[in-house]
């Protein structure tokens, strides 16, 4: 599988805390690459690296063959990495509409009328057709989470990263994401989820990588990693000895 | 069904603003010789309030020194007319340029302050400004000049002046908040960090902002000196300005076309009413400004959208064809 992503050795460290000592992983063109660990691993620190928003204190990442070091933030939504966030952060004054429309003029460079046709399917895909002029202040969470990756998606990514995207919903809530996920990469988008709702990874990724004391302590098939004694360890503090 | 409404509400719409402006401007003609002065005031501050929006509101920039641009306005229009012998459109021309040309070069140093910081930065900028001005023979030093051709222009001209640069600064921010450039301004207004992250290139959306503010402020300055027909610089530099700006748009509404226009009017009227007691009306004006902070943060304009959903200069956008869900 060809590579879309490829990060090798990422260290970063917040004064004496050394958040990511030296992770190093690709992400194949299309795949869902679930990302777990706990608390403080650094998995949303990575996603911050890789977008831009933090700089690494040493280490690469090439995106389809190119090294981003010195790509600005913006730049970086327009080649291709899309990304939400993990509490939603919607314009709370702007319609479901404008929101996505935002993702489409500024993040893939459009026409405004191009990026509104867009808009309008990308609503529909994402199930929010029906509040298509709601302000996106006046959402539900899922609908707030559906709009993160509406937005998201009118960038065009080539790669998507989520970033905790069923956290707070419930089952039936969590199997539409997982359908919205499994959908993106059938249009050959590949995705970094980062998640605790460990049941999204078993069912909506097609490998695993667990990050723990800023390492990554294992990447494998979603059952095989969850099963393995390593994640039960550091993961879910579960000593299979006791 | 839901389209012919839209439709009958904006022909309403166009048709408020028609009659409106079709009244601003046949004032001079059925208005009472006090009015025009009043109106005049009106205007300006709205241009004043529509600016320190532009650039507060939107792009979260919190100057406490636009009334910079405010008395380099003035002082254009008043040596080109005074030192110079320019006509006075000159005078505008030249407060346009050289608050341009004063944003840009002090964007450079200030952009690189954030927060609270620019905010004091931006006022201290100002302050030097007008002491600096209070050093210059050439400008009279700190007592300032006569703007003398502006004594024989009929109140009616400098309120068709006014008129113009309110209408101007609506109609600016209007289209800007139409344009491409206003859709990542909102996204702005509403989380920047977000914004960047989805691709909105915070430096130069907010210096675009910055100079479109100040150049409109400057020929505001520029008609609100030509209605004073006198500068110095305690009064060109002043910071008065620039808290009647903060009023107004608290008070109107932050982040609305339409709030610093209700701001503005509520401003100078409040003045004029109490005009044989000064400095009561901004006490009282700061009182109903923190009341808003407290209850209503978005303002008068922000109540009403609350409770009618109406706004007038809508920049609103909504898609050509909904898909009905199935």
């Amino acid at each position: 599988m060809q590579s879309v992503l490829s990060a090798q050795d990422l260290a970063i460290s917040f004064g004496s805390n050394h958040v990511l000592k030296s992770v190093s992983f690709e992400v194949g063109q299309p795949e869902i690459l679930g990302v777990i660990g706990p608390n403080g691993a650094g998995k949303t620190v990575l996603l911050n690296i890789l977008t831009g928003i933090l700089k690494p204190n040493s280490g690469t990442v090439h995106f389809m063959g190119r090294d981003i070091a010195n790509i600005k933030i913006t730049e970086r939504v327009r080649i291709g990495l899309g990304r939400t966030f993990q509490i939603p952060r919607s314009f709370e004054n702007m319609s479901t509409y404008e929101n996505i429309l935002v993702g489409g003029v500024y993040g893939d460079n459009i026409k405004e009328k191009e990026a509104g046709r867009q808009a309008v399917e990308i609503a529909e895909r994402i199930g929010l057709s029906s509040h298509i002029n709601t302000m996106a202040g006046r959402l539900g969470l899922l609908d707030r989470k559906r709009l993160e990756i509406g937005i998201a998606l009118a960038s065009r990514p080539k790669l998507l990263m989520l970033d905790e995207v069923a956290g707070g919903l419930t089952e039936s809530e969590i199997a539409d994401i997982i359908k919205i996920v499994k959908d993106i990469k059938a249009q050959g988008i590949s995705v970094i989820w980062i998640e605790h709702v460990l049941q999204t990874m078993i069912d909506g990724t097609d490998r695993v990588m667990c990050l723990a004391e800023g390492q990554n302590v294992i990447t494998g098939l979603p059952q095989e990693v969850m099963q393995s004694k390593i994640v039960n360890d550091v993961y879910l503090g579960v000593d299979e000895d006791e | 069904m839901k389209t012919l409404l839209e439709n009958k509400t904006n022909t309403v719409k166009v048709g408020v603003v028609i009659i409106a402006l079709a009244l601003l401007v046949t004032l001079p003609n059925w208005g009472t010789r006090g009015m025009i002065p009043i109106f005049t005031l009106i205007m300006i501050y709205i241009a004043f309030g529509q600016m320190w929006n532009l650039l507060s509101g939107y792009t979260g920039l919190v100057s406490l020194g636009q009334h910079a641009f405010i008395g380099l306005g003035g002082y254009a229009l008043a040596v080109s007319s005074e030192r110079f012998g320019l006509p006075l459109y000159v005078g505008f021309i030249m407060a346009a340029i050289v608050s341009f040309l004063f944003a840009l070069i002090i964007s450079v140093p200030i952009f690189k302050i954030k927060g609270v910081y620019f905010t004091i930065c931006t006022w201290v900028v100002a302050h030097s400004l007008g002491l600096f001005l209070s050093t210059l023979a050439f400008v009279n030093y700190a007592i300032g000049i006569n703007i003398r051709a502006t004594f024989r222009l009929p109140t009616s001209t400098i309120y068709y002046v006014a008129l113009g640069v309110a209408i101007v600064s609506v109609l600016a921010v209007y289209l800007l908040l139409r344009s491409r450039f206003g859709l990542g301004l909102m996204a702005m207004r509403d989380d920047e960090d977000a914004a960047e992250a989805r691709g909105v290139a915070l430096y130069k959306t907010k210096l675009k902002c910055f100079l479109i503010s100040s150049v409109i402020m400057g020929v505001a300055g520029a008609a609100m000196f030509m209605n004073l027909g006198f500068i110095l610089p305690a009064s060109a530099f002043g910071i008065d300005w620039t808290i009647s700006m903060v009023i107004i748009v608290i008070v109107g509404g932050k982040g609305t076309i339409e709030g610093p226009i209700i701001g503005a009017v509520i401003l100078v009227m409040l003045r004029q009413w109490l005009f044989d007691f000064p400095g009561y009306s901004m006490l009282i004006l700061g009182a109903i400004a923190i009341i808003l902070i407290l209850v209503a943060p978005k303002g008068i304009m922000g109540l009403v959208h609350r409770f009618t959903g109406a706004e007038f200069f809508s920049v609103r956008r909504r898609p050509k064809r909904i898909t009905e869900p199935k």
